[in-house]
């Protein structure tokens, strides 16, 4: 699967960044763009989206102090259901509050186990192909 | 529907057979918490958002957009001095051979979205916003309203680069 990187205002020139669309659970009408943040272990999310998804992190399986973009902030972990493209895959992911970024972050644990990348910075693309074990094809999509 | 000026400064006309006074610092007022509709073939812009010209005008007069056309409202808006224009079908698809300094879209989708630092926003496509709103929890609501999908995904436009960035600590 190709994907884009998204481009963002800049002052002199646009901000390009490495990003893909997820959807979270069954948040269907809104894939999150999350940015491709292969120094991040795990994935980050703000924790709205844990709401939203009707998750409920009363449930959470950890609880800790994080660091995110040299912030710290208070994180959950949930195991969630994610969905990229016709894949979807069950992956650990933290919901952070407060959250200052733009995107939800995709770290080595939550996204490249399950995904092998290719970036292409100097035309602006990337391509994820699925590895063969943790993920399913979407039944419905082709 | 007739319309006329009288007087200098406020503007009125004359729409479903009401006369209203109506001056663009007050539609710019009403519209300030009002998020979009989605676009058909027409548009105008009001605080740097696209509105269909008759949420517009309904919105800031109370009347029933039964009792007016587009075109109408299109006609006192631009009065007002607001822009007015056609939606036009979503940007091409990236040419990935193109410059780098650009970005995949030419600066396309930097254009499209540099009214909305800050803003969460869903994009249908590249340089297509379908809404913004001050809050992720407003752009779900008016996606579930209008039966819309973010098929080119959902996110806050940074207001600055490090918004924009990973994890690891500066």
């Amino acid at each position: 699967m190709r994907f884009s990187f998204v481009e963002l205002p800049g002052e002199l020139r646009p901000l390009v960044r490495p990003v893909v669309p997820v959807q979270i659970e069954d948040l269907d009408d809104a894939p999150q763009l999350c940015l491709l943040d292969s120094g991040a272990t795990s994935n980050r999310f703000p924790a709205w989206l844990a709401d939203a998804a009707g998750l409920s992190l009363d449930d959470a399986l950890d609880e800790d102090e994080i660091v995110v973009g040299g912030t710290r902030t208070s994180g959950r972990l949930l195991q969630v259901e994610l969905t990229l493209g016709a894949y979807r895959f069950r992956a650990p992911a933290w919901f952070c509050d407060p959250w200052n970024l733009s995107f939800g972050l995709l770290g080595q644990e939550g996204f490249f186990r399950f995904f092998r990348v290719t970036f292409c910075a100097a035309e602006g693309w990337l391509e994820c192909e699925p590895e063969e074990e943790g993920i399913a094809l979407v039944s419905g999509v082709p | 529907m007739d319309q006329r000026c009288y007087g200098k400064d406020v503007p009125t006309f004359t729409v479903a057979g009401q006369t209203i006074e109506l001056e663009r610092d007050e539609v710019e007022r009403k519209l300030e918490r009002v998020l979009p509709e989605p676009l058909r073939e027409h548009y105008v812009v009001v605080c740097s958002r696209r509105y269909p010209p008759k949420q517009v005008l309904s919105e800031v007069t109370g009347l029933d957009r039964a009792d007016f056309t587009t075109h109408q409202a299109r006609r006192i808006l631009k009065r007002l001095g607001f822009t007015a224009a056609r939606a036009t079908p979503e940007a091409t698809a990236p040419e990935t051979d193109g410059p780098a300094t650009a970005g995949p879209f030419g600066g396309r989708q930097a254009e499209a979205l540099s009214g909305y630092a800050g803003k969460w926003v869903a994009l249908a496509g590249p340089t297509d916003v379908l809404v913004a709103a001050d809050t992720p929890q407003e752009v779900l609501r008016w996606l579930a309203q209008y039966e819309r999908k973010a098929t080119g995904g959902m996110f806050r436009v940074p207001t600055q680069p490090t918004e924009a960035e990973g994890v690891a600590p500066r």
